[in-house]
């Protein structure tokens, strides 16, 4: 008897030291930012934000892990992909290869994102993809990704379409222009609002549909080129110095268009409000991001709580608050969230655990849902306008949908 | 369409020529590929919205003090950088890497001190000195700058038109620096035959120098007027800048800063009809048309009559 109860004693003080080995001292979490090149501004905020994140759970103790049953530091392992895919590609390998990190974080927008989508899927990484939204990324063959915390390029504009549908008629739209930027960030946007629009069958007439370079930092000739078309409004879909440099340009030229939409204008209106100026923005119809709209949550920071933690960690004043700013700590609460349901690290666990919490999780970006591919389909933006507040500054009126509008459409642009 | 795209060309290509000049007369003088002309550009950026923000005066003001800081600036880089290049067994191919290397540091300094987001002027604030002398001699509103400047019967940026005559000025200084100064002179037998150039007297390090700092001076002139021809700046600009200054020069004649001039209003002519009627090749242009002019012309358009002057 006293031998059997030994061999037991024996068996459980192996089994606890196996699993001591097991547990690891820290969760490392790798990802890739670019501190200069084309896409430093929206990926530092991203990455920034991130680190935020990182930062607040450490000092308190950690994330807790269900796998371990216990709580452990993060630890954000980063690379510099200097806005160069070649270069990320290989820093993502090398992340997954030679750091071995536990969980596989991509770069903030779809251009920086794409070589991390081929190289986790090939590797069997799960990716934590924070803003990169084209539509390419996402099929039912690649269980490898989800995206955290933007929409999915393919819906993304269809508040925007919607209201051309809708509304558009009766506001005298009769023909739109349509400028894209041919990256699959802002090429998927306008691929998907021509379809809206086309599939809708309403008598609207697409008179230019033109896609320019994304490096693209001139469009005067363009614009006269626009107008020429006499459009009842134009629709741009760019990156932030796209945006900046064509609402300029707008300005310079003397051209006011009935109605005109750009992205960045609501995704970075600090940055473009410093860039374009009040005025130039005014009356401009863009998305309405998290940054701006307070949504309810059941997990993490709301917003005047999170947008007070920022100021306090980033008040240089080198970094703008905008949605790449709250991007990177959705992505740290979506992390957090799936590690304290999965019951390992393995990659499709991990998989399942963020799966788990479309539907139920509500962070500062809005309701988490995904689809079955793994494109967000929940954090949708509505579409609104940049409106003067009064007070020499420029507010956001949500124009579409209907349930969630706070104004009506300035339409024809004063 | 056409005209406007012509007209557009003809201004945009003139400032493209004020930002090509600059790195020909650093090759003509040297044989050294500046690698990190652009970057100067964009520092003198920086210089512009400084003097904006700090001091809120006319970005216009911003460009003499830029030269003069940049031309002190390339004396002092080509004292410390160059003689010990020249001593090297390949100095030409150690100025690309030297010259790149520098180009990364200019980023990397630039971006810890400043950033890595888009920064810009208001257009309204370039060329206020024109509406306060209008305002002052002839009445009217003080705000009536910034505007469209009509030409041809349509709208152009005022900005453009400003940078334009800038860079018609800046290209009158440099043709009277080469040809009717002293220094000018020996500029041009250094551009001609370095080594003869040598073998008769000339201070060649001194021109050499001068030249080096005048090309940095321009490129910073030319910097100045960036946030209004591309909307915003970064400390990443710099790169692209250095290959469409590349390829004008390279149009224009390597080794010819007049031919500078002739390459920039070709490629911004090209730019804008390309713009017009095929949008998504636009940005293929400065490599089509370095290929093009490498394989029709390789001494550029206007290199035949500077080997020979």
């Amino acid at each position: 008897m006293l031998r059997v109860v030994v061999a037991a004693l024996a068996g459980l003080t192996l089994t606890a030291q196996a699993y001591a080995a097991d547990v690891p001292t820290e969760i490392k979490i790798g990802t890739l930012y670019a501190s200069s090149g084309r896409f430093a501004s929206i990926s530092m905020p991203v990455y920034s934000s991130l680190k935020l994140w990182a930062d607040l759970k450490n000092a308190d103790g950690g994330v807790y892990v269900k796998a371990f049953d216990k709580k452990l530091p993060v630890k954000v392992v980063a690379y510099d992909d200097q806005s160069n895919t070649a270069t990320a590609a290989t820093l993502y390998n090398q992340l997954i290869t030679q750091d071995k990190v536990d969980l596989l974080v991509a770069d903030s927008g779809s251009v920086l994102t794409a070589p991390a989508v081929t190289i986790a899927r090939d590797h069997k990484m799960f990716l934590f993809d924070q803003t990169g939204t084209g539509a390419s990324f996402f099929s039912k063959d690649n269980p490898y990704i989800a995206l955290m915390a933007d929409p999915v390029s393919t819906i993304w504009p269809k508040p925007a379409a919607d209201f051309v549908i809708h509304d558009g008629p009766a506001l005298g739209i009769k023909k739109i222009a349509i400028l894209y930027s041919t990256n699959e960030f802002t090429g998927t946007q306008a691929n998907a609002f021509r379809k809206f629009i086309k599939d809708s069958g309403v008598p609207v007439e697409i008179v230019y549909d033109q896609g320019v370079p994304t490096e693209t930092t001139n469009y005067t000739v363009i614009i006269n080129n626009i107008n020429n078309t006499h459009p009842d409004a134009v629709f741009t879909f760019g990156y932030a110095p796209n945006d900046i440099a064509f609402l300029r340009n707008v300005a310079d030229v003397g051209v006011k268009f009935k109605m005109l939409f750009v992205i960045y204008a609501g995704l970075e209106k600090e940055l473009l409000e410093k860039n374009v100026g009040d005025k130039g923005l005014e009356h401009v119809f863009t998305y309405v991001p998290p940054s701006d709209m307070e949504y309810p949550v059941n997990f993490g920071m709301n917003l005047p709580t999170y947008k007070a933690a920022w100021d306090k960690k980033y008040s240089d004043g080198k970094l703008e608050f905008g949605l790449n700013a709250v991007a990177g700590y959705t992505t740290g609460l979506v992390i957090e969230k799936a590690l304290s349901v999965a019951t390992s690290l393995d990659q499709m666990e991990l998989r399942r655990a963020v799966f788990s919490l479309s539907g139920n999780l509500k962070t500062l970006c809005g309701p988490f849902a995904l689809d079955e591919t793994g494109g967000q389909i929940g954090e949708l933006t509505p579409l609104g306008q940049l409106e003067p507040d009064g007070h020499g500054h420029l507010k956001f009126v949500s124009i579409y949908p209907h349930e969630t509008a706070t104004g009506k459409p300035v339409y024809p642009r004063p | 369409m056409l005209v406007y795209a012509l007209v557009a060309g003809v201004l945009f290509g003139l400032y493209f020529s004020l930002v090509g000049i600059g790195l020909n007369l650093v090759f003509g003088v040297m044989r050294i590929v500046n690698l990190a002309h652009g970057d100067f550009l964009m520092l003198g950026a920086f210089v512009a919205i400084g003097v904006v923000t700090l001091i809120g005066i006319d970005p216009l003001f911003a460009a003499p003090l830029a030269f003069v800081i940049f031309l002190i600036v390339g004396l002092l880089l080509y004292w410390i950088l160059v003689p010990r290049l020249q001593g090297s067994a390949n100095p030409e191919m150690l100025s690309i890497i030297l010259f790149f290397g520098l180009s990364q540091v200019l980023e990397a300094v630039t971006t810890i001190f400043l950033g890595t987001s888009e920064r810009s002027i208001p257009s309204r604030a370039l060329g206020t000195v024109f509406s306060t002398v209008k305002v002052k001699l002839f009445g009217g509103s003080p705000d009536s700058g910034g505007g469209p400047i009509e030409i041809l019967g349509q709208g152009f940026p005022a900005s453009w038109v400003i940078a334009a005559i800038t860079s018609l000025v800046a290209i009158g200084l440099v043709y009277v620096y080469l040809y009717q100064t002293r220094l000018g002179t020996l500029t041009r037998a250094v551009m001609s035959r370095r080594d003869e150039a040598f073998a008769t007297g000339i201070d060649v390090d001194r021109v050499s120098a001068a030249a080096f700092g005048i090309g940095l001076g321009l490129a910073a002139v030319a910097g100045i007027f960036a946030p209004f021809m591309f909307g915003s700046v970064t400390p990443a600009f710099g790169a692209d800048a250095t290959v469409t200054s590349f390829a004008i020069v390279v149009l224009g004649s390597l080794g010819n800063p007049l031919g500078t001039a002739l390459g920039g209003v070709i490629y911004g002519i090209c730019y804008m009809v390309v713009q017009t009627y095929l949008s998504s090749w636009a940005d293929l242009l400065p490599y089509v048309l370095l290929i093009f002019i490498l394989l029709l012309r390789p001494s550029g358009l206007l290199g035949r009559r500077v080997r020979v002057a």
